[in-house]
């Protein structure tokens, strides 16, 4: 994995402030700002300022497109159900969509690219984008790329594309919250980790059930109560 | 151009750097220390974090400024390696490693000629360049003793002068005293392994480490909160040198650290002398220090690659390369890992110190017969953590049991199940050391700072070490199976060549300057005062990791230092 703190930490502080300093930062200058402009605007149609506020989940880098299809893949890569939160769930969309306008900022052609080859194999191979395809057919896909049978990728492979988006998923689903994804915890507690627990007790070390001591500790937020599953 | 002058110039300050910058202070040396990162506190390390230190290794080079390429062989293009196990900042990777702490076995220092003995020099391999240390267990013990107890160690003895001690490590050379402080506490993964170990008749023990079970020199005890390899210890309770060593260096009013600060040169002379160094200060600044002494105690890629960019026309070859070894000799382990997993009972594997916890030493070494094994030397078998870590990012990294795949429902599932009823065994396997796995000059990658990078040509995947991985999760089959886990799988080891954990050699130490670099105290045989101590000069690595080792080394050669060449500056053999 790749990693730039300085500009990791410029980017959490530019979230945390606001969308305007993003744009400040000159990651997405143009359209964000003029929808600033537009919520500002008291006479703004309330339809348009919607139509562009990319409530979703993402923003900070990925297109409105890129976006649905980066929200499908990852459901099938962790896909949710009932008491079991999938990547939906987790907002892995939105970590991503931060990870790559920061930390992962050199992957955004990777990405760019790597979603055009995706968008291509589908419509060549189903006439459809991957967001429509069916479930079954998405598995169809995912599987063509894991085994580097999917055709039309060049750079990235279609594995070293998979491979990624898979990594990028897994740590949206269980890295802290303050990095845009785990939302409420969702990842921990699917797998049962009480997260940055600052000690154990020596009952805890001995004890063949599972962790229900504490509330689960995130850098920024705790939950509301430990994890309790069986 | 700034320019200093000082007694000893230490390039980078970890393991060996920190323990030679506090005990040459100690001696009235003028010491200053270059480290390429950032010197970190305690408080630093305060809430962990699982993404940034274990994920994106925070405290270790970034891949893409500091890359360090492998390729299987001379004939393949090498690429950087993705992930780099060494640490970059003061205290160097004593900060984030699992801190444990091994004296090698009496055999492990003259492996070339205890099997000869045993089982005639046909039994290694013809093409291994396995060669004995220039220096007996006896001669080190001294230091291993000092090291347990100036840092810290946590471990039950096991031979105490000869006396064979249940619960310790049986198989372990003969140690003067107990371990300065009782084995850290056992979690339910270790109760599960000790009591199938000894089912099967073998000898299982607790870990020692370098993490204080109880309040030690002012610092607190472990708290067990899990985030240990990969990270900095939240307490202090981790014997890294940044709370040991270094406020004792601090305390000499001898020392000064220089953070940011990237050697790019040795400095030497038309007489055969080492005369300082040159930097880069974290402005970009040209710096230079004039020393009397030059101590290269980085890892190993830095190790060789420095002495290879230092080369002059007195020098051509690099220095300290009369004998042409410079680069050569490299060894990993590469572990081998068997899951465990468990229907009927949590193990929550993410609490506790988080690597290798618990260990056998039966199959290490040469503590069992290997006639007819098809292999020479072993491997340390432990339990604890996948990728040495216990979170949930770390466990999405590692192998699935066979028709479970890596993404899906099926694997949300399993995630779910198993993330809090597996634990991991690990086989760190001692592989031995060929002349052709080396590091050199990539022509092709060069750093951030427009260097080339270190380019490591290495292939584990040599019948003689193909053989003992096979063996070893054979091994680690069994005992999981008598752990009476519902699954038991393996992980691959390495399928494309590529080296495992704690590389070794480089700048091998001997004694004879024909075929080594260093002489048993770390000192050039070409150059009296410069010195390179590391695990860049371990003639053969055991498999045990490597620090506790090297930390014993550092003493040994600081006492020589100290005692001796500062009276009458030369060779020292």
């Amino acid at each position: 994995m790749s990693k730039h703190d300085e500009s990791r930490r410029a980017f959490l502080i530019g979230t945390a402030v606001g969308a305007s300093a993003v744009a400040g930062a000159g990651l997405v200058p143009t359209a964000l700002a003029q929808t600033n402009e537009q919520h500002k605007a008291t006479d703004a149609p309330a339809t348009t300022a919607q139509a562009h506020a990319h409530a979703g989940g993402h923003g900070a880098f990925l297109n409105d497109d890129d976006a649905v299809t980066i929200t499908a893949f990852a459901e099938r890569i962790m896909p949710g159900a009932p008491g079991k939160p999938g990547a939906r769930d987790a907002g892995v969309l939105n970590y991503i969509d931060l990870a790559l306008a920061g930390a992962y900022s050199d992957l955004q052609d990777f990405y760019r690219r790597g979603l055009a080859a995706l968008d291509a194999h589908c419509r060549t191979t189903y006439s459809k984008p991957f967001a429509q395809l069916t479930a079954a057919q998405q598995d169809e896909v995912i599987t063509a790329l894991e085994g580097g049978k999917a055709t039309g990728f060049t750079w990235p492979s279609a594995q070293g594309f998979f491979n990624t988006v898979r990594t990028h998923t897994m740590e949206g689903m269980f890295a802290d919250p303050v990095y845009g994804g785990n939302k409420d915890f969702a990842g921990w507690i699917l797998v049962g980790f009480p997260g940055a627990q600052p000690l154990f007790s020596p009952a805890d070390l001995q004890s063949r059930d599972a962790f229900a001591g504490a509330p689960i500790v995130g850098l920024q937020a705790q939950s509301k109560t430990s994890v309790r599953r069986t | 151009m700034a320019t200093e002058k000082t007694d000893v110039v230490i390039i980078g300050v970890g393991a060996a750097g920190g323990i030679l910058a506090a005990e040459l202070g100690k001696a009235g040396m003028k010491v200053i220390g270059l480290e390429r990162g950032p010197r970190l506190t305690t408080q630093d390390f305060n809430p962990h974090d699982e993404l940034r230190y274990f994920q994106r290794q925070d405290l270790r080079p970034n891949i893409k400024r500091q890359p360090v390429t492998w390729r299987p062989n001379k004939d393949a293009r090498a690429n950087p390696m993705p992930v780099l196990n060494n640490g970059n900042q003061a205290g160097g990777g004593t900060v984030h490693y699992g801190a444990v702490s091994w004296r090698m076995h009496e055999d492990d220092f003259r492996a070339r000629s205890h099997t000869t003995e045993r089982y005639g020099a046909s039994a290694i391999p013809a093409d291994s360049s396995l060669a004995d240390w220039p220096l007996s267990y006896a001669d080190l013990e001294p230091y291993y003793d000092r090291a347990e107890y100036e840092l810290g160690v946590s471990g039950k003895a096991g031979n105490l002068q000869g006396r064979k001690i249940d619960g310790g490590n049986v198989f372990e050379a003969p140690r003067r005293r107990e371990y300065p402080l009782p084995p850290l506490l056992q979690d339910q993964a270790e109760i599960l392994f000790d009591a199938a170990g000894r089912k099967l008749g073998y000898h299982p023990f607790s870990t020692p480490r370098a993490i204080i079970s109880q309040p030690y020199q002012g610092r607190p005890g472990c708290t067990y909160c899990g985030f240990c390899q990969s990270f900095g210890c939240h307490v202090g309770a981790k014997s890294s040198i940044l709370v040991t060593k270094l406020p004792e260096a601090d305390a000499t009013g001898n020392f000064k650290l220089l953070t940011g600060a990237t050697c790019y040169r040795i400095n030497s002379d038309n007489s055969g002398r080492v005369t300082g160094v040159s930097y880069w200060g974290p402005d970009g600044s040209d710096n230079a220090i004039e020393a009397e002494l030059v101590i290269v105690t980085t890892f190993i890629y830095d190790n060789t690659r420095l002495l290879l960019l230092s080369k002059t026309e007195k020098f051509p070859n690099g220095l300290a390369n009369s004998s042409g070894h410079l680069g050569k000799h490299v060894m990993a382990h590469m572990m081998a890992n068997v899951f465990v997993g468990f229907d009927d009972r949590h193990l929550n594997v993410y609490m506790g110190p988080s690597a290798q916890k618990h260990t056998l030493d039966d199959f290490n070494a040469d503590n069992f017969d290997h006639k007819d094994l098809g292999f020479i030397r072993g491997s340390q078998i432990s339990i604890g953590t996948g990728n040495l870590q216990g979170g949930p990012i770390a466990l999405t990294t590692t192998a699935t049991p066979p028709g479970v795949p890596r993404w899906g429902a099926a694997y949300r599932d399993f995630l779910a199940t198993y993330f809090s009823r597996h634990a991991v065994m690990v086989a760190q396997t001692e592989n031995l050391p060929y002349a052709d796995q080396m590091i050199d000059l990539d022509p092709n990658v060069r750093d951030a700072w427009g260097l080339p990078a270190p380019r490591v040509t290495y292939d584990w995947r040599r019948p003689n070490e193909r053989a003992r991985v096979e063996f070893m999760q054979k091994k680690m089959e069994e005992i999981g199976r008598a752990m009476s886990a519902h699954q038991v799988w393996r992980a691959p080891v390495s399928p494309a060549g590529a080296p495992g954990a704690h590389h070794e050699g480089g700048t091998r130490m001997g004694s004879d300057p024909k075929t080594s670099v260093v002489n048993r105290y770390g000192q050039s045989w070409d150059i009296p005062n410069l010195f390179v101590i590391g695990s860049s000069t371990f003639p053969s690595m055991s498999g045990f990791n490597p620090t506790l080792t090297i930390q014993a080394l550092a003493y040994m050669s600081a006492d020589a230092i100290a005692n001796r060449y500062k009276k009458s500056p030369g060779p020292l053999l």
